[in-house]
C-alpha cells in the first residue's frame, strides 16, 4: 500500500489505496458541511440539557427549564382568561337582563356561553340541549318548569334543584299510591290527557277524573293544568311531556313520582361564567322575557 | 449551450459593468421604468368604498383575508383564480422565451430590474466619489441601503394603507408583522440586488436550468456572428478580404477584440463563445458591438439577436411552430377559464348547518322547530339586512334568536351569523307534506332587505315526527 500523496491533476490527496494503478482520491466533505452537522450535534446537547429529554426510572429529566406541556397549556388559558378579562368584567357590571341587548356583549355570552354548556350543561341536558325524554329537561323548548327568564335561568343555574343548597329549588310531588285508589289514578290519568287535547275541551268537565284532579292536583298543578312554577310543577295541557304523555306514563308518574334534581353549580363556576351560561340558554329559543 | 467558461469564473469578482447607449439599452431603461413605477406607484392609488372598507385601489388585506383590486375583492376560496393566473404567468414565459429566449430574464425579472438599478447606483457613487476610493465606497452602500429601504417600504404598501404607513414605520404602532415584511424585504434586496446581483442568475435561479427544453433552432438568441467576427484581432490588422478588406494571412474577422460585449454584460458572459447558461438575452452587449462597428464605419449587428436558423441560412419560421401554437392555445384556454372564473366568483357565500341534536324539539302548542345556524358572507357594496323566508313549508314561520324575526342584520359588516328557527304550527304538520321518515326538503330564500332582491337561495331540510 502506497502512502498518501498529492495528487498532482486535482490538487488532493490520495488515500493511499491503490489497485492495479488505480489510487483513490480522497475528496473530504466541505468544511462548511461538517461544521453545520456538529453544530446540529451541539444544539441537540443544548436541547437535552434544557428540555424534558431522557425516561428514569422515576419520572423523567425535567431539564433545565422545566418545561411541560400542563404548564405551556396553564399559561395560554392565564393569557386567554386575561383577554377576556374585561368583557367578563362588563358581563358582571351589565344587568342580567340588559346583557342581551348590547349586540358585542351578547355574542361573547352566547359564544363563550356555548362552550361551557358544552362542558358543564350537555352531560345531562345534551350538545344541542334537547334534553333527554323521561329524565332531563328540554332547554331549547319554551316550557320551563322554574321559569323561563333569564334570572329565573340564573337562580336555577347558580343553586340547582332539589340538593342541600339551601337555595335550591324545592319541591315534592306526592305518592298518590296510598292517597288515591287505583280506579281513581286511572281516572285522573285520562283527565290529563285530556286536559292537552283541544278536543275534549267541552266534555272533559263532565270526566269522573275532573273532580279527582281538583280535589288532588290543582293545588301545584293549577284548575286547568296550566302549572305551577314556585313548585316545578310541570304544565299538563301542553304538549310537552318530560316522563312520557301516554296514559300508563301518567299512572306511573302518579303513583311512584319521579322528580329531576340538579346540582349548584356556584359552588364550581364563577358569577360571570353563569351569567354566561344563563344567557346562552336564555337564547337558545325558549327564552321568556 | 456550454457550463459556465473559465472566463465567466474569472470574472466574478468582476468591476460593475460599463454603462451602454443603444437601442435595447433605451427599450431596457423604459420597461424598467415602467415596471419600478407600478411597484412604488400602483398602493398609492385611491378607491372609495365606504364605510371603514380600505380605500386603497390594490391592497391584500392579511388580517382580514382578502384582495382588493380595485371593484374587486377576492376571499381565499378563490385561490384557484390565482392557479389560473400563475398558469397564465408560466405558459406566457414558456411562449415568450419560445419565440426570443430569455427575454423575461433579461428585461422584466425583477432580480434584473433591481440589479440594473444598483449598477446604475454605483457608477453614479464611483462619478461623485472617485472610483475605488473609501467615500465612493461608503456612498455605494449609501445607495444599497437607501434603495433598500425603498424597496421594502414599497413592498409593504402592498399589504396595508400606504399613506399612514411612513408615519407608523418611523413612529411606531406598526404590526410585528408588518415591520418584519419591510425588514425582510429590505435585507434581501440588499442581499440579492446589492450583494449577489448576477450571482443570482447564475447560481440560485433554476431559470437558465430548464430553459434548454424551450429554445429550438428558430428561436431568436442573442447570437454573435462568428462567420463574420473570425478570426479576431487588433483593428490594425487587415480584415478579411471577403469582408472587402486588403486580405492575407494576419487577415481577420469584424471583429476587433475590444472586449466592450463583455465588459457591459450584467452577467459577465463573452457571448462570443455562444449561446450559454448564463446570457439573460438583455441585449446590452448588441448595443455595445453595434456602437464600436459603427465608428469602426463596420455594418452593425455582429452580434445579434438571431435564431441558429438565421446564421446558418434557412427559411425562418418565427410563429407557425408547433410549440408556439401549443403555448399560444394554452394561454388562449387559460384566459378563457380565467375569464369564467372572475365572472363566477360568489357575492355572497350562505353556510346553514342543521342543529340536529336533537333533530327538532316539540313547542307547548304542539307546533315543531327545527333550529339551524346561518352564517352569511357577502362582498356588496351594501348589504345591512338579510331577510330569509322559507319556501316549500306551508305555514311555517321563520325567526332569528336575536332580531327575534325574519330579518338578519349586517349593518356595516362583511358577515353575521345566527341562530335561525323554523317553525311550523301543529295544525300544518299533517298538510305540510312531511315523507314517512318526517323529512320535508326545503329552500331558504334569502332576500336584501332593503330592496327585496333575492341574493341566495339554500336548499336544506325540515325534519318532523316521523
Amino acid at each position: 500500500m502506497a502512502s498518501p500523496e498529492r495528487d498532482p491533476v486535482t490538487g488532493y490527496k490520495t488515500t493511499g489505496h491503490e489497485w492495479d494503478g488505480i489510487k483513490e482520491l480522497t475528496t473530504p466533505i466541505p468544511h462548511w458541511w461538517v461544521s453545520v452537522f456538529l453544530a446540529t450535534v451541539g444544539i441537540a446537547i443544548v436541547y437535552l440539557y434544557l428540555m424534558p429529554s431522557f425516561a428514569g426510572v422515576k419520572g423523567f429529566l425535567p431539564g433545565a427549564l422545566e418545561w411541560s406541556s400542563s404548564k405551556q397549556l396553564a399559561e395560554d388559558q392565564a393569557v386567554a382568561a386575561a383577554a377576556q378579562a374585561g368583557w367578563r368584567k362588563r358581563i358582571l357590571e351589565t344587568p342580567l337582563a340588559e346583557i342581551e341587548a348590547d349586540p358585542d356583549l351578547r355574542r361573547f355570552a352566547v359564544t363563550g356561553g356555548r362552550a361551557l354548556f358544552n362542558e358543564n350543561c350537555a352531560p345531562c341536558h345534551g350538545v344541542g340541549a334537547g334534553g333527554q325524554q323521561g329524565q332531563f329537561p328540554a332547554l331549547i323548548d319554551d316550557d320551563w318548569l322554574w321559569g323561563g327568564k333569564i334570572e329565573d335561568i340564573h337562580q336555577t343555574i347558580s343553586h340547582g334543584i332539589r340538593n342541600e343548597d339551601d337555595d335550591s329549588r324545592q319541591s315534592t310531588m306526592p305518592s298518590f299510591a296510598d292517597i288515591l285508589a287505583p280506579e281513581q289514578i286511572d281516572q285522573v290519568a285520562d283527565y290529563v290527557r285530556a286536559l292537552s287535547d283541544p278536543s275534549q275541551e267541552a266534555t272533559r268537565t263532565a270526566m269522573p277524573g275532573a273532580k279527582v284532579f281538583t280535589d288532588n292536583c290543582a293545588s301545584c298543578h293549577g284548575d286547568h293544568g296550566q302549572g305551577g312554577r314556585e313548585f316545578g310543577a310541570p304544565t299538563l295541557n301542553d304538549a310537552i311531556w318530560l316522563y312520557g304523555g301516554s296514559k300508563q306514563a301518567i299512572i306511573s308518574q302518579v303513583t311512584h313520582p319521579r322528580m329531576g334534581v340538579m346540582p349548584t353549580f356556584a359552588a364550581r363556576l364563577d358569577e360571570a361564567t353563569i351569567r354566561m351560561l344563563a344567557t346562552y340558554v336564555h337564547t337558545l329559543g325558549g327564552g321568556e322575557r | 449551450m456550454v457550463a459556465l467558461s473559465a472566463r465567466d469564473k474569472a470574472a466574478r469578482r468582476r468591476p460593475v459593468p460599463l454603462p451602454v447607449k443603444g437601442r435595447y439599452r433605451r427599450i431596457k431603461t423604459v420597461v424598467a421604468g415602467l415596471l419600478l413605477g407600478l411597484f412604488f406607484l400602483v398602493p398609492w392609488i385611491r378607491w372609495d368604498r365606504g364605510g371603514d372598507m380600505p380605500g386603497q385601489a390594490v391592497m391584500f388585506d392579511v388580517p382580514g383575508r382578502r384582495f382588493f383590486f380595485f371593484g374587486l375583492e377576492f376571499w381565499p376560496q378563490d385561490l384557484p383564480l390565482v392557479l389560473g393566473l400563475m398558469v397564465l404567468g408560466a405558459l406566457g414565459l414558456f411562449l415568450a422565451t419560445t419565440i426570443s429566449g430569455r427575454v423575461w430574464c433579461g428585461f422584466t425579472c425583477p432580480q434584473t430590474v433591481w440589479t440594473d438599478l444598483f449598477f446604475t447606483g454605483d457608477r453614479l457613487a464611483d462619478r461623485i466619489a472617485g472610483k475605488g476610493t473609501p467615500a465612493a465606497k461608503a456612498l455605494r452602500q449609501v445607495f444599497w441601503i437607501g434603495l433598500s429601504l425603498l424597496t421594502g417600504f414599497g413592498f409593504a404598501a402592498w399589504f396595508t394603507d400606504v399613506t399612514t404607513l411612513p408615519g407608523r414605520l418611523l413612529g411606531g404602532g406598526l404590526s410585528s408583522g408588518l415591520f418584519g415584511t419591510v425588514a425582510v424585504l429590505t435585507a434581501t434586496t440588499w442581499a440579492l440586488a446589492g450583494y449577489a446581483r448576477e450571482r443570482v442568475c447564475l447560481h440560485m435561479c433554476p431559470w437558465p436550468r430548464f430553459q434548454s427544453a424551450l429554445l429550438d433552432a428558430d428561436t431568436l438568441v442573442v447570437t454573435y456572428d462568428s462567420g463574420r467576427g473570425e478570426p479576431r484581432g487588433k483593428k490594425r490588422l487587415p480584415l478579411r478580404a471577403d469582408l472587402g478588406g486588403p486580405g492575407g494571412d494576419t487577415a481577420r474577422g469584424d471583429c476587433v477584440d475590444c472586449n466592450k460585449c463583455f465588459a457591459v454584460c450584467p452577467t459577465g458572459v463573452d457571448i462570443r463563445d455562444g449561446l450559454q447558461m448564463g446570457c439573460i438575452g438583455c441585449g446590452l452587449c448588441i448595443d455595445a458591438c453595434d456602437d464600436v462597428m459603427g465608428k469602426l464605419g463596420r455594418p452593425g449587428r455582429l452580434i445579434d439577436f438571431a435564431s441558429e436558423a438565421g446564421v446558418v441560412p434557412k427559411p425562418r419560421r418565427l410563429l407557425p411552430r408547433p410549440k408556439i401554437l401549443i403555448f399560444g392555445a394554452a394561454m388562449m384556454v387559460t384566459i378563457a377559464l380565467l375569464g369564467y372564473g372572475l365572472l363566477a366568483v360568489q357575492k355572497v357565500t350562505v353556510d346553514l348547518q342543521p342543529q340536529r341534536n336533537p333533530p327538532f324539539v316539540r313547542l307547548s302548542d304542539g307546533s315543531v322547530r327545527n333550529d339551524y345556524l346561518l352564517r352569511v358572507d357577502h362582498r356588496l357594496p351594501a348589504l345591512a339586512a338579510v331577510a330569509v323566508s322559507v319556501a316549500g313549508l306551508p305555514g311555517a314561520t321563520v325567526r332569528f334568536g336575536e332580531s327575534e324575526g325574519p330579518t338578519l342584520a349586517l349593518g356595516e359588516d362583511r358577515s353575521g351569523s345566527d341562530r335561525l328557527m323554523i317553525t311550523l304550527p301543529r295544525n300544518a304538520l299533517d298538510t305540510a307534506g312531511l315523507d314517512a321518515d318526517g323529512h320535508k326538503p326545503i329552500i331558504l330564500v334569502l332576500t336584501n332587505a332593503a330592496t327585496g332582491r333575492v341574493i341566495e337561495r339554500e336548499n336544506s331540510y325540515f325534519w318532523g315526527p316521523p
